[in-house]
């Protein structure tokens, strides 16, 4: 019986692996946009972020337009490559789930 | 943790993972009031062509008129912020290149052909069909949608109605593609984003 692959534990987390799908859609997107698509509090969301960024799945850009701050988050490679890898890794498991 | 309990958790991250990429590429529907506009921009160009004073300038000046339109409703819809936060998709930059040139043939061939004196129905029927054609056959490969190709295969039906039948035929084609194309596939797409608004946020 072939082994099973192991979940990403970075990515495993719920609001992390919303945040990853969510900026895999798309180029960049400003830290408002995640919340209101998140539902997320500031705290709980820059404390995850934070995480991503730490592993290498994301990037932050802070700037400022017409005087006020704004934070862009993109995903990295590093980080589409995780996500890809975790998706297979969960299809792999729920085809073994299934089979069993 | 029992199997059952795990695997339906698996499940739940997969549908999660879905969901929020489908909130993502949600951006790339909420132009259905564009095809709406110029629907109407081309009836009144159709009427005043036909009934209305000066009619060889009826089609430049309706789609000018129209493409300023646009655009001023594109500029006070982000300034009223409903699209300020809207992150850029790759999606969305390839369909909107798609268009602005489109948009921009329609700019420069109206104006010339009127000028040139090559303003005769079918030549500018055939135009149209064969440039949104384009634009919908590659806009619906880009967004993988069935609906918006068969409105190309509608325009480009059109633009050979234009080149081989009378003027009559491709004026009353003329009217039916943009009666389903434009309008119907508008108030379609106005509907979709409506339910897609209405349907909330996912939250994880």
């Amino acid at each position: 019986m072939p082994e099973l692959p192991e979940l990403n534990p970075v990515i495993h987390g719920k609001l992390r692996l919303a945040l990853l799908s969510l900026l895999s859609g798309v180029e960049e997107a400003e830290f408002t946009w995640l919340r209101a698509k998140t539902g997320s509090t500031d705290g709980n969301l820059g404390a995850q972020l934070l995480k991503l960024e730490e592993a290498g799945y994301v990037a932050v850009e802070k700037k400022f337009v017409q005087r006020k701050p704004q934070t862009l988050y993109r995903m990295t490679e590093a980080g589409r490559q995780a996500l890809t890898e975790y998706i297979q890794a969960l299809k792999q498991l729920l085809g073994a789930s299934i089979g069993a | 943790m029992t199997e059952e309990t795990e695997e339906l958790e698996l499940k739940e991250r997969l549908s999660l993972i879905e969901n929020m990429i489908a909130e993502s590429r949600r951006t790339t529907e909420s132009w259905g009031w564009v095809f709406v506009l110029w629907g109407v921009a081309y009836y009144v160009a159709i009427a005043w062509s036909v009934l209305g004073n000066h009619a060889s300038l009826a089609w430049s000046v309706t789609m000018m008129a129209a493409m300023i339109l646009t655009f001023g409703l594109i500029a006070w819809r982000a300034a009223r912020g409903r699209h300020k936060s809207q992150p850029p998709t790759t999606l969305g930059r390839a369909v909107t290149s798609v268009w602005i040139a489109i948009g921009i043939s329609f700019i420069v061939l109206m104006p010339i052909m009127a000028i040139g004196g090559r303003s005769n129905s079918n030549l500018i029927v055939a135009v149209i069909g064969t440039l949104l054609g384009t634009a919908n056959g590659a806009s619906s490969m880009i967004l993988k949608w069935k609906l918006q190709f068969a409105c190309a295969i509608v325009w480009w039906a059109l633009a050979v109605v234009a080149c081989l039948g009378t003027e009559r035929q491709s004026f009353i084609a003329l009217l039916i593609a943009l009666f389903f194309c434009q309008i119907v596939f508008g108030i379609y797409g106005m509907i979709r984003e409506a339910q897609g608004h209405r349907r909330g946020d996912y939250h994880a």
